[in-house]
């Protein structure tokens, strides 16, 4: 936690200098206006959407196996996604302006739906965390003396009501029940009209109708991934090999693979067929990617969050606990550097490009400034997470114990 | 002398010596200019000049700036002055004949018209000149759709038909003027007389389907450069779509489509209202909850 505090202070300060100077501290000019912020607001949510593929749809589509990952799932989710709505207003250089999204937004612009969308997300996965913590609420209240006095008091605010009745249990299923069903499609908007934000752009690289449901691919195998790295360090960490078995590495290692294989067949799609035509005006732009300045970065980002995965999880022996976890890196790390060249080469190559341009322009490496508040940002949603994790159970608790009596009748 | 002081007397020397270099370099020899006169007439009102000054630098010419020139009438004197002008970028300057010369002009059939630069510290002295006869230039607009332009030259004290110049004849547009055919000239015949057929019937042109057409003698030797103007409504009529202050997806958030607004907000109030309701299901499972207490 304090290495995570400082990185996030580094972050601070760099965001200060930023305030203080403008946005001239980064590297951005009128090429590359989107940087690495966006490329790490595009991280989080598709991160965020793993909140609704293990939670929603483990739970609509009866997995029961899924149940000790729900809580990991849903903390991811609300980190990313308070982090991805941060870096927005980051990115927006004098954060004055995010209020002028809500005095003078138009309903017809994407940033707008997204900014509406992000909210929506946000607030149902609160509750959608908060939900089924009220049962688990009630078996921490037991222990006051262990508990500690502000974390008891913090807990009877947020749940000494729950008294465990039937009538409770009935409305909370219902609850979560319709929070399910309702996060699939927000999840679902959220990262569409994010792809939409590019997509609605004339851009090289940007110019497709498969933006969409390229996005959600590769948000559901990024969120997939972040699980279960998390999972390995929260096994590891509060010894839960009772309650995250290896048989949930190897059925989340074959989610990975065919996640990893989804996300490569968009990729094939979004990628082949622009370079088979090989447009003029895009030629720079995918030779760039495929054998110029930015193919080790690109074929790093497909082999290692694709690729390389794909081949180790394909195995038995690959789906033990350590290696699902090394996949998961892999998929993480793999998934950062795509959104960064989904941003940047792109921006770097307009269909139209301005006359006598500076050479600065030309050329985008994110500055100490910019660096710092990304990581600042990653450390930040790894606190959130650990701190969520240190104030809830990270299982379950209540579900667990239903699951585990449903399997023993 | 000591070490030190033999190098402090060099450098004194140096010093010394250095202003002096100027007096050993030679003058670097001053350019020449080219300045082209070109008269104009437009719809046979008040005649202007357009005087181009140019150097050529590297065998090549270019257009020289900041020249200034007096420009004459017949003589460079002080009682046929016509205007002191400076060339812009473009190595340009325009300027109208004055009414104070309308006696001069009324006097002769043909006048010199004189520009002159007196040099200064980059380029030497110029002078340049053009002759023209009065001439004028008229547009006519057949029914059937001709165009015929007519050039006519002061013989004496009578407008006199000049025969083989060649006439451009064009519907004026906001950039270059657009010939009425294919045709890029017509000549004129021995009444004066160049005519050519309208072929653009779909140009567009302003509300009522008027478009200028435009009669025109193009760096004529004898007569310079000529042209006269006319309305015509051979155009296809042009009712300019305005979108601005109406309902489009480019427009204010006042101005959105009522579609878009009723598609999005009806999906928020659902969400937010399905949310709303699931905050206050919190509030009933904690009244429910108090209710076992009590």
């Amino acid at each position: 936690m304090g290495v995570l505090t400082a990185i996030c202070l580094v972050g601070l300060y760099a965001y200060y200098r930023q305030l203080r100077y403008g946005l001239i501290v980064t590297s951005m000019r009128d090429y590359v206006s989107w940087g690495i912020y966006i490329s790490n607001f595009v991280f989080f949510v598709a991160i965020s959407l793993v909140g609704s593929l293990i939670t929603a749809v483990f739970r609509l589509a009866g997995v029961k196996w899924g149940s000790p990952l729900t809580r990991i799932a849903e903390i991811i989710a609300v980190a990313a996604i308070i982090f991805a709505s941060l870096i927005i207003i980051v990115d927006m250089g004098s954060p004055e302006r995010f209020y002028n999204l809500f005095i003078y937004g138009r309903i017809q612009s994407p940033i707008i739906w997204d900014v509406i969308v992000i909210t929506t997300y946000f607030f149902i996965s609160i509750l959608l965390l908060y939900y089924p913590l009220l049962p688990d609420i009630q078996i921490l209240l037991r222990f006051k003396e262990s508990t500690g006095k502000r974390l008891y008091r913090f807990y009877s605010f947020i749940g000494s009501f729950w008294k465990g009745t039937a009538e409770q249990f009935e409305l909370s299923e219902k609850a979560i029940n319709i929070l399910c069903i309702a996060i699939i499609p927000v999840a679902f908007t959220i990262h569409t009209v994010t792809s939409w934000l590019f997509a609605t752009t004339y851009r090289p690289g940007w110019d497709s109708t498969n933006f969409g449901a390229y996005f959600i691919a590769g948000a559901f195998l990024v969120g997939a991934g972040a699980v279960v790295v998390a999972m390995y360090i929260f096994r590891r960490a509060y010894h839960l090999e009772k309650y995250i078995t290896e048989n949930h590495f190897e059925k989340m290692g074959r989610i990975l693979v065919l996640l990893s294989l989804l996300y490569l067949y968009f990729n094939m799609n979004e990628f082949l067929t622009p370079f088979f035509k090989m447009k003029e005006s895009e030629a720079a732009y995918l030779n760039g990617l495929f054998s110029g300045n930015f193919a080790p970065l690109f074929w790093f980002a497909i082999l290692t969050g694709m690729i390389v995965p794909t081949l180790i999880l394909l195995f038995k022996k690959g789906r033990k606990p350590l290696p699902v976890f090394i996949a998961g890196v892999m998929v993480v790390v793999g998934a950062w550097f795509k959104r960064y060249l989904i941003v940047t080469p792109t921006l770097l190559h307009p269909f139209l490009p301005m006359h006598d341009v500076p050479a600065s322009y030309r050329h985008y490496f994110p500055s100490w400034e910019e660096w710092a508040i990304t990581l600042g940002s990653l450390a930040g949603a790894m606190l959130i997470i650990t701190v969520l994790a240190r104030i809830f159970p990270i299982i379950p608790i209540q579900e667990t114990i239903t699951e585990q009596h449903e399997t023993a009748e | 002398m000591k070490p030190q002081n033999k190098l402090f007397t060099g450098l004194l020397t140096l010093v010394f010596l250095l202003p002096a270099y100027n007096g050993f370099s030679q003058a670097h020899p001053k350019g020449d200019l080219g300045i082209a006169v070109n008269y104009f007439i437009s719809n046979n009102k008040i005649p202007s000049l357009m005087v181009k000054v140019k150097t050529k630098v590297d065998g090549r010419f270019q257009n020289v700036a900041g020249i200034s020139l007096k420009l004459f009438l017949d003589k460079d004197t002080v009682g046929k002055f016509i205007a002191k002008v400076v060339t812009n970028d473009a190595g340009e300057a325009t300027a109208y004949i004055p009414s104070s010369l309308k006696s001069q002009w009324g006097n002769a059939l043909k006048h010199t018209f004189v520009a002159t630069f007196d040099g200064n510290s980059k380029y030497e002295a110029a002078k340049g000149d053009v002759t023209v006869a009065k001439a004028k230039i008229l547009i006519d607009a057949g029914n059937d759709k001709t165009v015929t332009a007519t050039v006519l030259e002061m013989k004496d004290t009578s407008w006199v038909p000049v025969k083989g110049v060649d006439v451009v004849l064009a519907i004026k547009r906001m950039d270059a003027d657009l010939t009425i055919n294919d045709k890029p000239t017509f000549t004129t015949d021995s009444t004066g007389k160049a005519s050519g057929d309208f072929k653009r019937d779909t140009i567009p042109g302003d509300a009522k389907g008027n478009i200028t057409l435009v009669a025109k003698v193009l760096d004529n030797d004898q007569y310079g450069n000529l042209s006269i103007e006319k309305a015509v409504p051979w155009g296809a009529k042009f009712t300019m779509l305005n979108t601005f202050d109406k309902r489009t997806l480019f427009a204010t958030r006042n101005k959105a489509p009522i579609w878009i607004q009723l598609i999005a907000y009806s999906i928020m109030f659902t969400v937010w209202g399905i949310l709303i309701y699931l905050v206050f299901n919190v509030f009933k499972i904690k009244k429910l909850g108090e209710d076992k207490i009590s």
